[in-house]
């Protein structure tokens, strides 16, 4: 249109007059669309610095001129004393006068602000937990779909399991803007792309939330490792029993059925001697028979390392225990069915303790109890023994300790000296 | 009398149909796994089938499923059980399944005599229980009666049984069995 106005009379003024027009219309557009110099953060800036200029010299005139009239002008420290006052009063003001002109100015970002701000009180009062900060964001940043998710740094992803970088996902209008504190990064938070159009109440919102997320994201890592080495700690333990069945197989059908088998073959050849050879007997006797007490021993080796009863359930394997120990031992065990593991678990715990109440405590009498409550295996062994045992470092009670806890489970000793020793386990079946 | 063996190692099976063979019997089938044990007892109706607890593909009772399938489809199969250890619920499952039954402990066969005694006396519809299987069931220092499932019986043969209750080792006693059915019946 211009270029038809001015056309014909003089072309270089249409053309610095649209340059110019040109020129104005893109700053004014990368100033409002995309915050060319920060224009907001600046206007709002001036807002603060100017009244409180103003303030903080009407400050000083005022104190000097108080000072002035109560003791006398000139005085050296009438200056000294009104610097200070007014250094002193500087962070205060500018606090108090930036909140003012956010909240005359700018009502979202005072909101905003102020929602963190009580939630960081909260948390310190102890009546919120950090780990909530991405729900007091959403609400503070006025977006319902803002989710935060935490910067595990061990293994390089976030809480959620992604580990998406910052950046905008226009096709699903999400954007995500990372949460940092002094170049540490802390988190990811997910949001409307919207948001990006109030950077400026972003940016101060999670710089105001930084210390809440910090912190909250230092639980959740330290939680995740927790977990991580519970699992860990169960697995090996379970890869433990599963390395005794497997043992303990290769001992029964291995090892075992060649025995046997060697045997039958030196009773065929004893069967088939001819009565000129009898002489050779009774060694072969004595062979066949040694096999016999090898396989005998084999077996109790087998017992040891992973009863093969323990397949028919906790309750049989205990009374086979009882079986094979030299004292009385009473046992009284519920028949239901728990994970093999710990059932495995209960069982060598109750090895142990048997091994200790005939070992050290000269008990005449042992009583075994397993049963189910409230989806646990409470286990206990009570000797009617000398009692103070005490589970030290590196003994097998302590051993037992570590073992029950692998199951995420409770271990107690109870041996007052000369009232026996009870040992009670309580392993979740879960 | 005509057997059958189930027994996955070789060599045990070969050593186990030798040692039969030289006592008079006839190995009809030799298999090493449930599936064709009950294949070849269905095909032969042998007299006994003298069957491996733990047998492929998973190792775990496929061969005291199998005793029990046969002793319900082929009553005139009688059936011997070895196993590694001592797994009393199958031995008491089967040993309500009547005579004719046998649970013995693997090694038990190195006292040859005493295992085809054992061996004749299952074929004949009497028992056959080790005595580490008695002792396993019944606890210490109590006695129970060792035979089930034949009827009438008394006979001094079974003292081992409750001997070998108040042990704790491993007896090597006598193993533990009832009477011949028949031969009680008809004397």
């Amino acid at each position: 249109m211009l270029c038809v106005l001015a056309g014909p009379r003089n072309p270089l003024l249409v053309e610095l007059l649209l340059m110019q027009t040109s020129v104005a219309i893109a700053v004014g557009i990368a100033v409002t669309r995309h915050r060319l110099y920060e224009i907001d953060r600046l206007i709002n800036r001036s807002l603060v610095y100017v009244p409180l200029s103003v303030l903080l010299a009407v400050g000083y005139v005022g104190i000097t001129l108080a000072m002035g009239v109560v003791i006398g002008r000139g005085a050296p420290w009438t200056v000294a004393t009104a610097t200070l006052a007014v250094a002193l009063a500087f962070r205060p003001l500018r606090a108090r006068v930036q909140r003012a002109v956010d909240w005359r100015f700018d009502r979202a970002k005072f909101e905003g602000l102020r929602q963190v701000r009580a939630f960081e009180e909260l948390v310190r009062a102890g009546h919120a937990t950090p780990e909530s900060v991405g729900v007091v964001l959403a609400s503070a940043l006025g977006d319902p779909t803002a989710t935060l998710s935490f910067w595990l740094a061990h293994d390089g992803t976030s809480a959620d399991g992604s580990d998406r970088p910052a950046g905008i996902d226009p096709s699903a209008n999400r954007a995500f803007t990372e949460a940092s504190r002094r170049g540490v990064r802390l988190g990811m938070l997910e949001h409307d792309t919207r948001l990006l159009d109030h950077r400026d109440l972003l940016d101060e919102v999670l710089g105001a939330a930084s210390l809440t997320i910090e912190i909250a994201r230092l639980r959740v890592e330290v939680k995740t490792r927790l977990a991580e080495v519970a699992a860990s700690r169960a697995r090996i333990v379970e890869a433990g029993y599963e390395e005794r069945r497997r043992l303990e197989r290769d001992l029964h059908d291995g090892a075992q059925q060649r025995l046997v088998s060697l045997g039958l073959k030196l009773r065929r050849a004893q069967r088939s001697l001819p009565p000129e050879a009898r002489i050779l007997e009774a060694p072969l006797d004595d062979a066949v028979n040694e096999i016999g007490r090898a396989i005998a021993d084999l077996r109790k080796i087998a017992a040891g390392v992973r009863p093969a009863r323990l397949d028919e359930g906790l309750a049989a394997a205990l009374r086979d225990l009882a079986r094979g120990t030299p004292v009385p031992v009473d046992v009284d065990a519920t028949v239901e069915r728990m994970p093999a593991p710990v059932e495995a678990a209960a069982y060598f715990v109750a090895c142990e303790a048997l091994a200790n109440a005939v070992k050290h405590s000269s008990a005449s009498h042992v009583a075994i109890t397993a049963r189910r409550d409230d989806g646990c295996l409470i286990l206990s062994i009570q000797d009617d023994g000398v009692g103070g045992a005490e589970p030290r470092r590196g003994s097998g009670l302590a051993g037992l300790a570590d073992r029950v806890d692998a199951h995420g489970g409770r271990f107690s000793v109870a041996s007052p000296a000369g009232a026996g020793t009870g040992v009670e386990v309580n392993l979740p079946c879960a | 009398m005509r057997i059958v063996i189930a027994e996955d190692t070789v060599l045990l099976r070969e050593g186990l149909a030798g040692l039969l063979e030289d006592a008079g019997h006839e190995v009809v089938a030799r298999v090493g796994n449930a599936d064709a044990l009950l294949t070849m007892v269905a095909e032969h109706q042998p007299e006994l089938a003298l069957v491996d607890v733990r047998m492929p593909p998973s190792y775990e009772d496929e061969g005291a499923r199998a005793a029990y399938l046969i002793r319900q489809r082929y009553p005139a199969t009688a059936v011997l059980v070895l196993s590694q250890h001592i797994e009393t619920p199958h031995a008491i499952e089967l040993l309500r399944s009547g005579g004719g039954f046998g649970y013995l402990l693997k090694d038990r066969v190195l006292d040859v005599d005493d295992f085809l005694d054992a061996v004749r006396r299952v074929a004949a519809g009497g028992s056959a229980l080790d005595p580490e299987v008695v002792a396993a069931r019944i606890g210490v220092g109590r006695s129970l009666p060792v035979r089930a499932g034949s009827p009438g019986h008394a006979r001094a043969a079974n003292t081992s049984a409750s001997e070998s209750s108040t042990n704790q080792r491993r007896s090597r006693g006598r193993i533990a069995g009832s009477g011949e059915r028949e031969t009680r019946g008809r004397s």
